[in-house]
């Protein structure tokens, strides 16, 4: 199997506090990984430094994608290359429409791609079966990114655009929180569907209720900025049961 | 991104910097009570307008400069200015205008013949001192509507201009208008009769071309009852190192249930990045809402000029008027914006809006100031101001100075502002998604603004985006 | 004297002129490039400044007088120190101030400064809370007298300052330079109650407050005749400064505060927020200017002001300001004014509430507001009380006029 993403021995900080201790983790292609963890183990710290968050110092470590360690590289270009991240908080950018700046992604990494880019019209009809399909509310297609969306409508925004943007390695970061069971089915629905055998997908949580939406194939404990313990599936009910005290260091 | 690289996205190339080669006759330098006779025989103008003028320039001679803007420069040598200067060739129809000034116009995006034109705009082309040349006119007078150059207006109008001309803006308002008062040049004239909705944009195209030469213009529109005009004005100059002068004058008249819509894109050169050079931009625009009902609507696109200083204003004299004020003001480069609005409420249940929304690059100050006046007997006045500043780079500032006075115990005046710089928050979540940081940042000032380009007419909006790209190109970092 | 005839003197005339010492030559120069305050001068915009730069005054200049030294309280009579009290860790004396602002924006700052021969020096240098009273009782004069606050570095104070006496016909200038050192607080009180037939006060102050401190102003004007506050604010590295104002004016008083609030250091964190209630003619001003210069970045800075005018002769000149130089903060300002709130007025009325009532009760709520930012429980209850006394004597006699029977219930008086 091969890997897509490696992490080796990466340290970072926030401010003057350091956060991951020598994480290490492999991502295999076309695999769910789960990041499970209690608070302040560093899960949302782990995800920003994938993605080259401006809060995020990494300052030891290797994140290797493709082949390529991209810890200098700017947001839009792994971004570009094939990492998104389902924002756990999605910022709203007012007088920004919605689906002008998704189309202007989309033809940004299509173009990285070296596909033909998408007229409005080929963009539209794309954009509205995936919404469709998500159950979203049409009108937001045409709002401001984000702003005035409800905690749900913002998650599968989130979604619309993972749909839409075709990554290879996609990041939810705490995809459950703020949702109700309606907007947690179509959102998962979503994601199990992007499911093609070669995507690879970061599930980050630390309640375990969306992993009986989204199966993964393997579970990863992170505790104190360090991953502690992986194993398959089987690892949820046993962290259900003990939580994560009985999870020291190797 | 690195702040130089910003700068540079901001601080774009000014497009518009060329000069029009063409012969013209300009006036020495110099302003005394020959050169207003100058201008007003030049002009075949009346008696009563020279007798106006001049009493104009005698009390502009008492007055003072005013200091009061939040503005630096140098001091004006109001000698070393040329008052007058036209392009020799006076045209009678469009084939004798001086092919040059169709090409220059041309370059602006702006052709003067009507059937390469865009459908539904007449335009007045000025340069200098004279209108050159206006489109349209006998397809307007079909609906009895009157579209000049002022100076005809005064020869063929003298009734209309001796009624309004100074009715809104008092030849001794303040030293800017008291100066245009004596010395303007050019500009246009627009009346809409009564019950009669104009059938298409009007436009006036300004142009400083000569060399130390000041530009003088002054617009009049009198929107009889009923009636409706959208009317709108667009500007450009030659890159130079010196400064140049532009005051202007604008009234507007809305009589009983009229509407006057009036949008500015303002693009004179900016000067460069250590404050040399670019237009003085010293504007009184004010118009009133005389009858009951009647709307004036400004709305402002302001990307040029090293100096801006201007406050269009409403009176809002008839019971329910609406005044509206829309404004984008981007200072980059060393640009120094103070510009505002005023709203004077005076008739019954009169309302107003104001939408600020100011953004400073490099070493651009920006100032907001504005007036919500409601009188004693402006039972039910309401207004809102909302003014916002975007601040992009550590160099510039952005201030807001609202003046509220209310003295109607039912009425409500509300002003909110905010300052704010980019989030890093927003340019991170679109730089997530694959976007390059300058459209990142493009895109979200777009979205700041987006809120006046709404207000512009169609085409108008489409200049103000490629403006405001343009502007912005290389200042964001 | 006339104190406009100083605009046409430069520095060193200015100072022959007044008689001032030699040390204060640089507010002399201040003073003569600013000028006293006349007709058009911004920040006195909506005051009457005229009348009282162009009368001709007596300046009020008695005999030094015995200081006592007993109780709580901080006593000045007419402007003179009468008590400096016995509190631990505060010691006050009389004595030259060297520290004027070199740049404040009011020419009454510098002005006050060269008419006073002495400054009272308060220094505080321990944990105290104490009263500082001012009493009136001459008339017809100007009175002026200048006050210095030094709170010691890590030292935490609370002072409550009261006023009483009428003083008909006085020019009252004066007011504070206060210096909250590093890591010090202070909460200041000051309640104001401005009789119809009093003094005129305008206060000129400067705060200067150091890294980490933290000054709260809460100030309490009920004015039946014209009064000003003037202040300026200068905020260190991670200074916050919290300033609350409740003005009710009435009687066609013309009122109210002119303040700069100047973040200087990183981090600092301002907010003022100011109501006025406004009724009978009167004049509420709240011109109020917040500048953050290019050294204070991650500033918090928000003012707002909200105003009610009562009746149709009373008027509102609201101008908050904002002067930002640096993009790394959080910045913004509102000003509403109107009437009170409809709906609620509406919902009370339909619960059975007489409309003047519910008015008073809306119009309570709206100045409790304010009070509620005092901490200290009896003072915030003496201020509300006070208030109550301005606000309903003036309807109570409203209300003996014009209806029998009046039984006032929401008061209890």
């Amino acid at each position: 199997m091969s890997k897509v993403l490696e992490i080796k021995n990466l340290k970072a900080k926030i401010g003057d506090k350091e956060i991951l201790k020598g994480l290490n983790l492999n991502l295999e292609e076309g695999k769910v990984h789960a990041i499970m963890g209690p608070n302040g183990a560093g899960k949302s710290t782990l995800s920003k430094a994938i993605v080259g968050h401006y809060d995020v110092e990494v300052t030891d470590g290797e994140i290797i994608y493709k082949g390529k360690n991209i810890v200098d590289e700017e947001p839009e270009e792994r971004a570009l290359e094939g990492i998104f991240l389902s924002f756990q908080n999605p910022v709203e950018i007012p007088g920004v429409n919605n689906a002008y700046f998704l189309r202007t992604a989309v033809n940004a990494r299509r173009k990285h791609l070296g596909l033909p880019e998408l007229n409005a019209a080929e963009f539209l009809r794309e954009m509205r079966a995936k919404v469709e399909e998500l159950g979203m509310k049409k009108e937001l297609i045409n709002r401001s990114l984000n702003e005035g969306f409800s905690g749900g409508e913002k998650k599968r925004n989130e979604i619309l655009q993972m749909m839409m943007l075709q990554p290879d390695v996609v990041i939810l970061d705490e995809i459950d929180s703020g949702l109700d069971i309606d907007a947690l089915r179509a959102v998962s629905e979503g994601i199990n569907k992007s499911k093609d055998g070669k995507r690879s997908f970061l599930v980050i949580t630390h309640y375990s209720r969306i992993l009986d939406y989204i199966k993964p194939d393997y579970i990863h404990v992170l505790k104190d900025g360090k991953i502690v313990k992986t194993a398959g599936p089987e690892l949820v009910a046993q962290l259900e049961k003990e939580g994560y005290g009985s999870f020291e260091e190797n | 991104m690195a702040q130089e690289e910003v700068n540079k996205a901001i601080a774009g190339e000014y497009s518009l910097g060329f000069e029009i080669d063409i012969e013209q006759d300009t006036v020495p330098p110099g302003l005394n009570e020959d050169v207003i006779k100058f201008i007003s025989a030049k002009k075949d103008e009346p008696e009563w307008m020279l007798e106006l003028r001049l009493k104009a320039y005698r009390k502009w001679l008492e007055m003072e400069e005013p200091t009061w803007g939040k503005v630096e420069y140098e001091p004006i040598d109001y000698q070393a200015i040329s008052y007058f200067s036209a392009p020799k060739k006076g045209p009678e129809s469009l084939d004798e205008v001086d092919p040059k000034i169709l090409e220059a116009y041309e370059k602006l995006g702006i052709p003067l013949e009507e059937q390469k034109q865009l459908q539904g705009i007449a335009v007045d082309a000025v340069v200098d001192s004279v209108s050159v040349k206006t489109t349209y006119t006998e397809e307007l007078k079909k609906h009895g509507i009157i579209f000049c150059s002022i100076s005809e207006a005064i020869r063929d109008y003298p009734e209309l201009i001796k009624k309004y001309m100074f009715s809104v803006v008092p030849m001794t308002d303040n030293f800017f208008a008291a100066l245009n008062s004596a010395v303007f040049t050019d500009g246009t004239f627009v009346y809409i009769p009564k019950g009669v909705r104009c059938p298409m944009e009007l436009s006036t195209y300004f142009r400083i071309n000569a060399l130390n030469t000041g530009q003088f213009e002054r617009t009049l529109i009198v929107a009889d009852e009923g009636s409706y005009v959208s009317y709108n004005e667009g500007c450009s100059a030659p890159m130079r190192d010196e400064n140049q002068l532009h005051a202007a004058v604008v009234e507007l008249i809305a009589m009983k249930d009229a509407e006057i819509k009036y949008s500015t894109i303002q693009n004179w050169y900016p000067g460069d990045e250590e404050g040399k050079g670019g237009i003085y931009n010293f504007v009184t625009k004010r118009g009133i809402c005389e009858g009951e009902n009647s709307k004036i609507s400004w709305t402002q696109v302001e990307t040029g000029s090293s100096i801006t200083w201007k406050y269009p204003s409403c009176v809002l004299k008839g019971d329910n008027s609406v005044g509206e004020f829309y404004s984008v003001a981007v200072t980059t480069l060393a640009q120094q914006a103070d510009t505002g609005t005023k709203m004077i409420h005076l008739g019954k249940n009169t309302s107003s809006t104001i939408i600020s929304k100011g953004i400073s690059a490099m070493k651009g100050q920006n100032t907001y100031r504005g007036l919500v006046k409601i009188g004693a007997n402006a039972h039910g006045a309401r207004n809102f101001s909302e003014c916002d500043s975007l601040l992009i780079g550590s160099e510039c500032g952005a201030h807001t100075f609202p003046y509220l006075e209310s003295k109607d115990n039912i009425g409500q005046v509300e002003h909110e502002a905010t300052t704010t710089k980019i989030s890093d928050e927003q340019l991170f979540y679109l730089r997530q998604r694959g976007i390059n940081e300058e459209d990142a940042v493009s895109m979200i000032v777009h979205g700041f603004c987006k809120e006046v380009f709404s207000q512009l007419p169609m085409e108008y909006a489409v200049e103000a985006r490629a403006l405001l790209n343009l502007t912005l190109e290389g200042s964001v970092g | 004297m006339k104190l406009e005839i100083l605009n046409a003197l430069d520095g060193a005339s200015i100072l022959k002129e007044l008689g001032a010492n030699a040390k204060k030559s640089t507010a002399a120069s201040a003073l003569a490039k600013i000028k006293v305050p006349h007709k058009k001068s911004e920040k006195y915009r909506y005051f009457d400044i005229e009348p009282l730069v162009s009368k001709d005054w007596t300046v009020f200049h008695p005999e030094s007088q015995e200081v006592q030294s007993k109780g709580k309280k901080i006593v000045f009579q007419d402007g003179i120190l009468a008590n400096r009290g016995d509190i631990e860790g505060v010691s006050v004396e009389l004595g030259d101030f060297s520290d004027i602002d070199g740049a404040h924006f009011d020419g009454l700052y510098y002005l006050s400064h060269l008419l006073a021969k002495k400054t009272v020096i308060i220094r505080c240098s321990k944990d105290a809370s104490f009263e500082i009273e001012h009493n009136f009782s001459q008339s017809n004069v100007l009175i002026n007298y200048r006050v210095a606050i030094f709170v010691d570095a890590n030292t935490h104070c609370q002072i409550y300052e009261s006023f009483k006496g009428e003083a008909e016909g006085s020019f009252v200038l004066g007011g504070y330079d206060i210096f909250a050192a590093r890591d010090a607080s202070l909460k200041f009180i000051k309640s104001h109650t401005l009789e119809a037939s009093g003094y005129t006060p305008v206060w000129s102050s400067r705060y200067k407050v150091d890294s980490n401190a933290f000054f709260k102003l809460s100030s309490f004007d009920f004015a039946k005749s014209n009064g000003l506050n003037i202040f300026k604010a200068e905020l260190k590295e991670g200074a916050n400064f919290d300033a609350s104002h409740l003005l009710y004016g009435t009687n066609k008083a013309k009122c109210g505060i002119v303040s700069e609030i100047e973040h200087e250091g990183k981090s600092s964190v301002s907010s003022q927020n100011a109501k006025s209630i406004l009724d009978n003619g009167a004049r509420g001003i709240f011109d109020a200017l917040i500048r953050v210069q290019n050294s204070a970045k991650w500033t918090k800075a928000h003012q707002n002001s909200k105003a009610v005018l009562l009746e149709k002769g009373a008027y509102m000149a609201s101008k908050p300001q904002l002067e930002i130089y640096i993009d790394d903060l959080e910045a913004s300002h509102g000003s509403t004014t109107g009437q009170l709130d409809e709906q609620a007025l509406f919902y009370m009325r339909s619960r059975g509430i007489k409309e003047e009532d519910a008015k008073k009760m809306l119009i309570l709520a709206f100045a409790h507001e304010v009070v509620a930012t005092v901490d200290d429980e009896y003072l915030a209850n003496k201020i509300y009380a006070e208030f109550e006394r301005v606000y309903y004597g003036y309807y109570e006699l409203d209300c003996l006029k014009t209806c029998e029977n009046c039984q006032d219930t929401t008061t209890g008086l």
